[in-house]
Order: C-alpha cells, then structure tokens, then sequence
C-alpha cells in the first residue's frame, strides 16, 4: 500500500464505520446478552433462546464501543507517525506486513493503557479483561484487513489511486 | 536495415523510408512508392531493389531516361552519395540506422508475390511523409468541414468513442468504457497488429529484450490490465491455481505480496499469465468486434465538434483492394490515443557504425531482434559487450548466463560509463545500490502510481516535475537475488568483468568490433574493447517530432509540449505531450468533442509513470470518469453498487452490458 495521511485516516474511518462498528455491535450483544452467563452461552445458539431478545446489560454493551473508539483515536494519532516512517522508504510505501504489525501494536498499546487505568475515565465500572478485548479485536481485525487487501476496491475503484483517499479526483 | 530516398519537391525536402529489398517503385503514378509528379516522368520511371548494402535501380523504359552523377543508365548500382536525376528531380539515399525498428510489429510485412497488383503497394513506408497524397488537400488547415469528408466517398463509421493505437493503453481505456456502460457498438479500435492482440507490440519487445513467456516481467500483483479493480490480483490468482494443484510454492506468493518489499522479493507476475489474462478480458468485452485495422495518418477537428482521422488499411487486411480505396476516415466525438514509443533513435555512436558497416548484425540494440546472438554464442562461443546497465541489461545477462550452461566459452565485458557509487537520495530515504547498479521492485518508487508521490507530482509545476522525476526515475533493475548471484559469480569466475568509460569510436576489424574508450582524467591512453558482439542496453531516445501522426497534430493544433530536464535517463529527455490531470490532451477540444492521451506520449507530465500498466489504468481511469462527468453516452458515474455489481460480472466471466 501506498498511502497518504490523508487516505489513511479516510480508510481508517470507512473501516470503522463499515466494518469495526457492525462486528463490534454484534460483539457487544453477544456479550451483554449471554457471553458472561453461562448458562446462554452453552445453549446458544442451539436453543431457541436465541430467538427471543435476551435482556441486554447496558454498560458491558456499551465497554467494546468504548474500546474501540480508543482504538480509533490512537490509531488516527498514529497515523501522523507512520506516515513519518514512509518517509524512510524509497518507495514510500507501507507494506502490508507493517500494516499487519502495527494494528496489533495499536491493539496493546489501547489494552495496557487501559489496563494500566489511563483510560478509567471511560470505563468507570471496570476494565475489559484480556480474553474478552482480544476477541472483540481479532474480530475486528480479520475483516479489517482483508478490507485493504481486498474488500474496499470491489467497491471503490478510485481509491487504489488516491492513497486511500475517499471520493473522485478532481476535474482539471 | 531500411533505406531512406530523399528528393526536393517544389522547393519542399521530401524523404521516405523503405523496408525490406523492394522494388520499389518510383514514377509518376499515385500508385508509386515515390510520387515524382512531372511531365518528364513516366508513370513507371525506376524501379530500386536493395540488396544488403548494395542497391540497384533499373529504368522501366522511361521516356525522358534516368541518369546517375550524369551518366545515362538502364540498369546500374546506385551507391551512397550518388545523385539519381529523373527529369528535374535528384533523389539521394541513406540509410535509417538511427531508427531501432520498433513499429516493425505493424503492419507485418507485406506478403510480396511475384507479380504484383496495385493492391500490394507497401505501406511500410510509416516515416516517410506519406502526407502528400492522403489525406491530402482536405486536411490541410485545422478543421474540416463534415460535408467534404462524406462527399470523399472513404468515410468508414460515425462512432462516439475511438481509441487509437490498439496497444494496452487503449485496451485499459476501452475496457473501462465497457465496464462504465457503454455498449461494444459505440466504440472503435484502430489499430495495425495483424492479430488484433492488445499485447502484440509489447509482447515482441518483451520477446526480443529476451524475455521469454515463463519468465516473470516488472510488474506487481496489483497492476492487472485486465481487472480495473486490482483484485483478485496475479498473486492471489496463482496462488489458488497453485494450491488447487497442490503446489505448496503458491504460499510463496501470498507470503510475498504481505512482506515486500522490505522482507521479502517483491512478487512480480509471469509473462505468459499476462497474455492470458489480457485474452480472456478481451473476448468478455468484445475487443475483437471493436478493432478495425489501420494505420492511423492524421487527425483533425471537424466542424461538428468532432474528430475526423484519416487512416490506411494496412494492404494485407484488404487484399485485392487499390490503395486509394484503403484509404478512409472515421469520425468520433471522443478520442484516445495511445500510440506507444514514439520513434526511437539508437545512441549516435551505434547510429554511425551501422552507417558505416550496413550488414554487419553483430552490433544491435537489445529491443531489436538479436535472438541469432545468443544462438550463435551457443554454438561457437565468444565474447559479448554489453553497454549499459539497467532492467534490460539484466535480461540480457541472465539469457547469456543461460547460453553458459551450453557453452562455458563465453564472456562478457559490460561496459559503462562510470561506477554507481551511491544510490539517488529523495527526501529521507536513499535508493539502494547493488551489483553498480541502483535497485528498485518497479521502475519508479511506487508511490508515484497512487501514492504521496503520485500528489506531490500532480501539485507541482511544470519545472519542478522534471527535476522531481529525474531524481526518481532513472536506470535502474530489479533486486532479484537470480541476477545478484549471475553478476557475482560472473564477476568471481572472471567470465564477467566491468569497464568503464565513453566510447570514442567504433570500429570493425577482423570480424570482430572494437570499441575504442576515450582516455579519462589522469589515464589519458584510450583502450580498445574488442567483442563479437555488442548488445547495446542504454535504452532509447524517444522523440514524438519524428512520429509523423504526432509530428503533424503538434504542428497543425500547436500543441504545448512538457518540460524536460537535461542530463537525465534517456526517458526523461522525451517532451510529451501536455495533459491535464486527467490525461487530456491541452488544446485539443473541440466544443463537446474531447481527446485524452495515454502511455509515453505523455511522458514528464503531471503523473511519472504513464508507461506502465497501473499507470495506463490510471489514465484510464481518469478520462472516463472526465466523461461520465461530461455526461457522455453510456458512460456511468460509476459508483460503489455498480462497481461491485461489475465486479462480480467479471469473476464471472460475463460480459459487461
Ligand atoms: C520490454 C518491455 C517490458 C515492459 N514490462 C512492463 C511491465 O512488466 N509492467 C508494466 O507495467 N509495464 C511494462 N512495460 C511498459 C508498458 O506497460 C508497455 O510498454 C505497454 O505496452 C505500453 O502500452 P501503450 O499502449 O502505451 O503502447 P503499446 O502497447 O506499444 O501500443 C501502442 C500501439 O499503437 C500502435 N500504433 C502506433 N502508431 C500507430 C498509428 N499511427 N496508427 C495505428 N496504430 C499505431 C502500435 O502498433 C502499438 O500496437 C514494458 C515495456 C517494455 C518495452
């Protein structure tokens, strides 16, 4: 990939909405609705439980949306970095084992910063154990990667050629 | 090597090129290879044969006679500096060595029978100024009246869209058309491969710069001509035809698609698979039922805001047809051209030994047929010059590490101007250097296809473009660890060794060619280099003032030209044509009609590298979005659900509409 600032933080963007907002909502259901009981989550979906609308616990709904927007965030701060170390290559190019590598840096960097409480601000009744935080983020991630690998030009044609940018080039 | 007749025309310097041992015709008819229009002409005068380096004319029992530096003859040798007189005209010839034979994909050459009709009149006579007779008085000033083309009687088809060249920068373009909506009927190809093929130029350069279908070309996974999406890219596509076979080696791909190319190689497609995958494109969007063969000789604005453009159906696609009734129009709304490397001049020290020495084969520039060479070295041995380093010099010395294996006897001496201390140095990052050689996966960094490089490019004016792109382009060769190892262990068995220095002369002595180097600083003795061969790999001085078709569109319509820089690879020397951003040729509207450009024509413009296949898709990309814009027939905004919906036709195999 060759991306500018500028792309990377549109294609960040459009993976958040399109992909890490769905997966994570679904993420965030199926944990407030049976992944911390035990007793939904050995019979789902196997029962006909699954069917009806289990009562949702609000505030573990609500921790992955958190957790990912700080993934967000981080990530569009990094952004202005990394596009410093492209700088450093003659084809001031990202490779797609960088981009690989770095989502999960930017993975441990959200978790142990919340771990470590930095973030307690949002997440007032308790951090997100590991187990839980890599799922949800591996669940995101796959999709993600694929997305710049693949998915995003099927839909847009342009962006290959605009640095990850969204939208047309301009008429001259 | 091809003859070049000049003669003085009322007061006008005329020239034309011929190909290959004639005769050829030279009288007062139109149907002559040279037109000498005169009362003491006879409408079959002389006729020129050419025999190696010698030629012979012979009068046709003119009326008025032919005479040689004076003399009368009938049938005489005519040599070089000698002045042929028919009536008041004096005809010279020389030969075109400064011209690598590029266009000889197109037209083939002309079956010659042994009689012939009017219709096997060669049209080979590309260079030359053929613009005397077609389209003649009609296209002489900037627009022509609809009227006058279709009363000529040679009008072929009123189409919208038409893409001139048929090479793959007209294949992108045409392809995106289809796939944006535009229907097969709206649209034309001219173009001169006898087969139709989009890859049929290119795929001779490839062969004869020793690149055979098995081998992998400069090209990354991505750049898929035939996909304007990319994906699935030619990694992914080898990597399932590998695995379905079972061959684990298709791990190998994907593993090199994700790591380069700072850990690994980078991935680089086969040629073979590209012509396939061009094939198959083609019969899904009806390529064949667009082309129409010709060679197109002018274009001019009509007065109907459109585009007429003469062209000439190459005689072998009409046989039996006279050439005036090849000759036609054909008039469109919108243009593409892609016409490829414009006429190409060898370096001028090769210029003058093939002067001088006509039929010796044994100096040749590597994008000339020269299979003979390696065969020749296989058998007998010898010693090669290679001049010049760079992705070409790599094919050459792979293919002659190659002939090694027949035969051990065979050296190499490369020649080059000077050592490659350091690599080019851009912004925070310097190009690396190995084996004297700048490396890089493709031959620009690979941000100028789409990324931080492509922008600044685009946002910068003209002067700094060229400084810019003489820093990122230049000679350079892929870090392939096949040619890293062919040049040490070249260089360690001693049948490889490197010199340094600028030729002085070159010189044929004793079936051998001696390569004179001028004495350098404080070395001041030249030193001779003798070979058997010399396979010049420096590349080509391309200029577009030498291609008639471009010659006269830039002349008629003044067309601004891009700046250049001096001192540069010899790509960087090439002026092409202005674009806009979206690869509109400046100057060239025509109310609603429009004419875009694509591929070197367009060399040292506002994007680096044109001559590519992402960078032909690009271009493509471009205009027709500038016509979906426009609101152009068929053509769509195209869309993200029109996209995917398209895409899935093409995993299909569907055609496109
Ligand atoms: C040896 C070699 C290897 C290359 N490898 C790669 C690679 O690996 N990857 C990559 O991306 N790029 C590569 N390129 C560069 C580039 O992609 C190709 O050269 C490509 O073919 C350029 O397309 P084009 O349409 O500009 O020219 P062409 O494909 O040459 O097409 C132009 C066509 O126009 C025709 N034409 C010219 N004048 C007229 C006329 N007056 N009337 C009618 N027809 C006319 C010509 O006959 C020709 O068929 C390579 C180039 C060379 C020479």
């Amino acid at each position: 990939m060759t991306p500018t600032l500028l792309g990377r933080w549109h294609t960040r963007l459009i993976l958040f909405f399109f992909i890490g907002l769905p997966v994570t909502f679904l993420y965030a259901w199926y944990l407030s609705a049976w992944g911390l009981s035990n007793e939904y989550t050995l019979a789902w979906p196997f029962s006909e439980v699954w069917l009806r609308l289990p009562p949702v616990e609000l505030s573990i709904f609500q921790d992955p949306f958190k957790f990912l927007f700080a993934l967000l965030i981080v990530g569009l701060i990094l952004d202005v970095g990394y596009i410093q170390i492209q700088r450093f290559h003659w084809d001031q190019d990202w490779p797609f084992a960088y981009q690989f590598f770095f989502s999960w840096v930017e993975f441990f960097l959200v978790f142990y910063a919340m771990d470590f409480g930095f973030l307690d601000f949002m997440f007032p009744d308790g951090r997100i154990p590991f187990s839980t935080a890599i799922w949800h983020f591996t669940w995101v991630f796959i999709p993600s990667f694929i997305g710049v690998l693949a998915l995003i030009q099927i839909f847009l044609v342009r962006w290959r050629f605009k640095g990850g940018e969204l939208g047309r080039h301009p008429i001259r | 090597m091809p003859i070049e007749i000049s003669w003085q025309h009322s007061g006008r310097a005329e020239r034309r090129t011929f190909d290959g041992r004639g005769p050829f015709r030279i009288g007062r008819s139109q149907n002559g290879d040279v037109v000498l229009d005169h009362p003491q002409v006879s409408r079959l005068h002389v006729e020129v044969t050419v025999d190696g380096a010698s030629v012979r004319i012979e009068d046709k029992g003119s009326q008025n006679g032919t005479r040689i530096d004076g003399r009368s003859v009938t049938s005489a040798t005519w040599s070089q500096g000698e002045a042929l007189q028919i009536g008041p005209f004096t005809l010279r010839y020389g030969w075109v060595a400064a011209q690598v034979e590029l266009s000889r994909v197109e037209p083939a050459p002309a079956p010659r029978a042994e009689r012939r009709t009017p219709a096997d009149e060669p049209d080979n006579a590309a260079a030359g100024g053929g613009r005397a007779q077609f389209p003649g008085a009609l296209f002489e000033g900037r627009t022509v009246a609809m009227a006058a083309i279709k009363a000529s009687g040679k009008l072929a088809a009123e189409i919208e869209y038409l893409a001139i060249g048929g090479g793959c920068g007209s294949f992108c373009w045409v392809d995106h058309l289809r796939i944006y909506g535009v229907s097969a009927s709206a649209i034309r190809v001219l173009g001169v491969a006898p087969d139709k093929s989009p890859y049929a130029k290119w795929g001779r350069l490839c062969r004869v710069s020793q690149i055979p279908e098995h081998e992998r070309i400069r090209s990354n996974s991505i750049s898929t001509p035939d996909n304007i999406w990319g994906f699935p890219g030619y990694a992914s596509r080898e990597f399932v035809r590998d695995v379905v076979h079972g061959r684990m080696v298709g791990f190998k791909h994907i593993l090199q698609v994700f790591g380069e190319p700072v850990l690994t190689e980078s991935y680089t497609p086969r040629l073979g698979d590209v012509f396939k995958s061009f094939d198959v494109e083609a019969k899904r969007i009806g390529w064949d039922q667009m082309w129409v063969h010709g060679q197109v000789v002018s274009i001019r604005k009509t007065d109907d805001e459109r585009f007429v453009v003469a062209y000439r159906v190459p005689n072998e696609f009409a046989p039996g047809a006279a050439r005036a009734d090849r000759e036609r129009f054909m008039v469109a709304r919108y243009l593409q051209l892609a016409t490829g490397y414009p006429a190409s001049n060898f370096l001028p020290d090769l210029q003058d030994f093939k002067r001088a020495h006509p039929d010796v084969s044994a100096v040749v520039n590597a994008y000339e047929e020269h299979d003979e060479i390696y065969r020749s070295l296989e058998q007998k041995g010898g010693t090669v010059l290679i001049r010049g380093r760079g992705i070409v010099a790599s094919r050459v010395l792979q293919r002659i590490f190659e002939a090694r294996i027949k035969n051990p006897n065979i050296r190499v001496l490369h020649l080059n101007r000077s050592a490659v201390t350091e690599g080019a140095k851009y912004d925070l990052a310097r190009r690396p250097v190995r084996a004297d050689v700048q490396q890089q996966p493709f031959n620009w960094p690979k941000a100028c296809w789409g990324g931080t490089l492509r922008k600044l490019l685009e946002d910068s004016a003209p002067e700094q473009r060229s400084e810019l792109m003489k820093v990122w382009g230049g000679t350079t060769t892929a870090d392939r660890d096949d040619w890293n190892v062919i040049i040490e262990q070249g260089l360690r068995d001693g049948w490889l060794k490197s010199f340094y220095g600028s030729v002085q002369s070159m010189n044929y002595q004793n079936g051998q060619v001696v390569t004179r180097l001028e004495g350098r600083e404080k070395f001041q003795e030249s030193v001779d280099l003798v070979a058997d061969y010399v396979v010049d790999c420096t590349g080509l001085v391309a200029r577009l003032d030498e291609t008639p078709l471009l010659a006269d569109l830039t002349r008629i319509y003044d067309l601004p030209r891009n700046k250049v820089s001096s001192g540069g690879a010899p790509e960087s020397s090439l002026a092409g044509l202005a674009v806009t951003n979206a690869f509109e040729v400046a100057g060239m509207q025509n109310g609603r009609g429009r004419v875009w450009a694509a591929g070197v024509v367009t060399a040292n413009g506002p994007y680096a590298a044109v001559d590519s296949f992402l960078g032909l898709q690009y271009a493509a990309l471009r205009s027709v979005d500038q016509l979906g814009v426009l609101r152009a027939p068929g053509v769509s905004r195209f869309g993200p659900l029109r996209s995917l919906g398209q895409w899935l036709r093409w995993c299909t195999g569907r055609s496109p509409s």
